[in-house]
């Protein structure tokens, strides 16, 4: 890949703090960074307490009857346990990483190393059913940098269930990026007409996430849903051609995306 | 609203203080949580609201965060910055990317998209305190190009190629501003 900083790269810092920068590549790539330069990493984390007093001179009252809600949410939802790295020798404590954001990398336990694998086998059918056009391959090369994001996530999980219709759906699933991948494997072809539409059935609400791509070769072609929060599950219905707007049949396939 | 312990004058105070809860609720105590609520869901809110404005879409995007925040509050660690640096990140990343998902989906729909300057209304209306006072100062000190700059990233919640598009300079100038203008607010703001 072409490299596109120089000796200067440290003055993204401030619209990094900002989340300022709104193209994935850049912000990897800058994360990447900083994960060599502790001097970056402590800059950002200056940057970053900085603009928490901004945010705390906007300080509204909420709405009174969120307070009642977000309690009793947290008194139904487990909470996350802490981050255990496996490789360390009890009592030694957790080296210190670069950085101050939770975007950036944190230790990777031994456990993630099967989702690395589970990933790769991932990307071995997603390549290949990628790999089909130029004009394809041009289209997905900002999809496949999500994608890679998401794979290469210290959270990333990989999931893969049966539908009620036969076949298989793999998800991986990251939470810190907020994202997932779906590839299907052996799901019979939607009747004529309809279509696989993808939902997040969140506890707030359900949100359309994107139709199934045709199947090649037995297999569908990557879909990236971005957006997920604390809760969802992802479903998959079968809809009119065009998809809509709410499910409307009974979900072939409800996955829930655990932490 | 905000009880007694809760002193926005002393971001130092504050700051032990919420670490010290976010500690307590990683191991599930839901007091505890109850209290970090009280102290932290109006800043969330305020800043959510400051970028997304929609109040209906601000609550609940500041209760996906104050929940984010009880879910994974034993992931917090403390070498990374403080646990108020620590939730209020989280939520202006997520008020971002809120209005950037938006503005992606009006763009499909080819609605026409207007830029809006963010309006006084909101800061005009929030309670005044010494904080906010002292930010306000530390703004006021800056160029009108490093104020205009952060102001329309952060609260904003624009890129920094939105911000040079919408200020008409380069983007190498609007990294440099910005960078420069969080420097001097950080020595202002005494940030450490």
């Amino acid at each position: 890949m072409m490299r596109l900083f120089g000796p200067d790269l440290h003055v993204l810092a401030g619209v990094y703090a900002l989340d300022g920068i709104d193209d994935d590549a850049e912000r990897s790539r800058f994360e990447h960074h900083l994960r060599r330069c502790q001097q970056c990493a402590d800059e950002v984390r200056e940057m970053s307490a900085t603009a928490t007093r901004l945010g705390f001179a906007a300080t509204q009252p909420p709405p009174p009857p969120m307070r009642e809600r977000v309690l009793a949410a947290a008194g139904r939802t487990r909470q996350l346990p802490p981050v255990v790295d496996h490789a360390r020798p009890t009592g030694e404590p957790r080296q210190r990483r670069a950085g101050s954001r939770g975007r950036q990398g944190r230790p990777v336990p031994r456990l993630a190393w099967g989702v690395v694998a589970a990933s790769l086998v991932v990307i071995v059918v997603l390549t290949t059913v990628l790999l089909r056009t130029q004009s394809e391959l041009n289209q997905s090369r900002a999809h496949q940098v999500a994608i890679t994001r998401v794979l290469g996530a210290p959270d990333a999980r990989a999931v893969t269930e049966r539908t009620s219709l036969g076949g298989t759906a793999t998800v991986v699933y990251s939470h810190s990026r907020h994202s997932l991948i779906l590839t299907s494997a052996h799901l019979p072809p939607p009747p004529n007409g309809k279509v696989y539409e993808l939902w997040l059935l969140g506890p707030p609400r359900v949100r359309a996430a994107g139709l199934l791509p045709a199947t090649a070769q037995g297999h569908t072609s990557p879909v990236l849903v971005k957006g997920f929060v604390p809760g969802d599950q992802l479903g998959m219905t079968v809809e009119p051609a065009g998809g809509t707007s709410r499910p409307t049949t009974t979900p072939i396939l409800v996955l829930p995306l655990r932490v | 609203m905000r009880p007694a312990g809760a002193s926005p004058g002393h971001p130092e105070g504050r700051d032990r203080n919420l670490d010290g809860l976010l500690a307590q609720v990683a191991r599930g105590d839901e007091n505890a949580f109850a209290i970090l609520y009280d102290q932290l869901a109006g800043p969330v809110y305020g800043l959510i609201r400051r970028v997304v404005r929609d109040p209906a879409q601000s609550e609940e995007v500041a209760q996906e965060v104050l929940l984010e925040v009880w879910r994974t509050a034993a992931r917090f660690d403390p070498a990374k910055g403080s646990a108020a640096t620590w939730a209020m990140t989280i939520a202006h990343r997520r008020a971002v990317d809120r209005v950037r998902s938006a503005t992606a989906a009006a763009e499909r729909e080819k609605r026409t998209s207007v830029l809006l300057p963010p309006a006084d209304d909101v800061a005009d209306a929030v309670e005044s305190s010494l904080e906010r006072e002292r930010v306000r100062r530390c703004l006021d000190g800056l160029t009108d190009l490093q104020r205009e700059s952060i102001t329309l990233a952060y609260y904003g919640g624009y890129s920094y190629r939105e911000v040079a598009e919408l200020l008409g300079i380069t983007l190498g100038t609007i990294k440099t501003r910005i960078r420069d203008g969080l420097i001097r607010l950080r020595d202002c703001m005494g940030v450490t």
